[in-house]
């Protein structure tokens, strides 16, 4: 087995090992658990399908911006500064497009959009995993703030 | 037709892509299913088409809603109605209201919120449960301790925030999947609601 991942959303708050927040979240060691892996899932999928690599990194990214988020959003930018920028065309647009949708004001959502995401060629799978990874960065944000106030708590 | 206003009752949900089946679901999916809390439903069977997030959420779902000690169920039940409310999620509303209510028998409380609105009068634990609901949906960014104080003033500890913090967080989530892969249905009107 390889070692433990590290704990993103720890590191991004800069929690350190063993203090009060970490042992707190030991008390609820499956939500540590399934927080990093569908992280882990989406962002880096052993079988990426047809939402590439880049574009997973880039749609994450956008999230946490849109969410104000500059911790998470800087992990994702580094992340796709790695990977590459996903080529600027029709698909990418559609994708961020739907992104910001889902981000921002997801009561407004509209069984077009779906066509379009089919019409620049995403599969079932590929549209569940891009709304996945908005859901998941809405989460991650809303989880990180709560966490990080705490620490605030401590400190005081 | 859709479903377009906040309601106790039973709400159902239509897909905008197509379900896996349990005809051609694969291992993996079948077992994502049976991990979900309803193996069944249109909703999961439609994750399933990215099985290994959904492989994810559900144990992560599970956990956050249903882990015990700390912030009480019905306590992150009712965070999770304010988000939906503030979301516009009308079937997540519906499902976790009457979970709710199930647990409290406190329908009055739902109707509250739901007719007069978030700031109708509460008492202080579950007005302090309510904000801090509503300020961690809307403006994560701008929050500060200063948000926590009347949860500790209530007295709530570290744990209780904690749970109800990955409640809210939990349904930014859920709000978005079920309101963006498809549709809440209202219940049949020709159909005598149950009892």
């Amino acid at each position: 087995m390889p070692a433990a991942p590290p704990d993103l959303l720890e590191s991004v708050i800069g929690v350190a090992p063993d203090s009060a927040l970490s042992r707190l979240r030991a008390l609820r060691p499956d939500i540590v658990r399934h927080t990093q892996g569908s992280h882990d899932v989406l962002l880096s999928p052993a079988d990426p399908g047809g939402l590439s690599l880049p574009e997973r990194a880039l749609i994450a990214a956008r999230v946490a911006e849109q969410s104000h988020h500059a911790a998470l959003a800087s992990h994702y930018r580094a992340l796709l500064a790695e990977r590459g920028d996903p080529p600027p065309d029709k698909r990418l647009e559609t994708i961020l497009q739907h992104v910001e949708r889902v981000t921002m004001a997801p009561r407004t959502a509209h069984p077009a959009h779906i066509e379009a995401l089919r019409a620049v060629g995403l599969t079932a799978r590929d549209i569940v995993a891009l709304t996945q990874i908005v859901a998941f960065v809405s989460y991650q944000v809303r989880a990180a703030v709560g966490l990080a106030l705490l620490t605030e708590g401590q400190a005081a | 037709m859709k479903a377009t206003r906040f309601t106790l009752e039973a709400v159902d949900w239509e897909p905008w892509l197509a379900p896996v089946t349990v005809e051609s679901a694969t291992p993996a999916q079948r077992a994502a299913l049976e991990a979900s809390p309803q193996a069944n439903s249109a909703y999961f069977r439609t994750l399933a088409n990215d099985v290994d997030s959904l492989s994810e959420r559900s144990p992560l779902f599970h956990a956050v809603m249903y882990v015990p000690r700390g912030l009480k169920r019905a306590e992150r039940e009712l965070a999770t109605v304010v988000t939906s409310i503030i979301n516009g999620c009308i079937y997540c509303s519906s499902v976790h209201a009457r979970r709710f209510v199930e647990l409290t028998k406190q329908p009055e409380i739902i109707r509250a919120l739901y007719e007069t609105g978030l700031d109708t009068p509460l008492e202080p634990r579950l007005r302090a449960i309510v904000d801090y609901a509503a300020r961690l949906t809307r403006e994560p960014a701008t929050m500060t301790a200063a948000d926590l104080a009347p949860l500790r003033a209530v007295g709530m500890d570290d744990l209780e925030i904690h749970d109800l913090t990955n409640a809210v967080a939990m349904f930014a989530n859920a709000n978005r999947l079920m309101q963006t892969l498809g549709e809440p249905i209202p219940p049949d009107d020709s159909t005598p609601s149950a009892a």
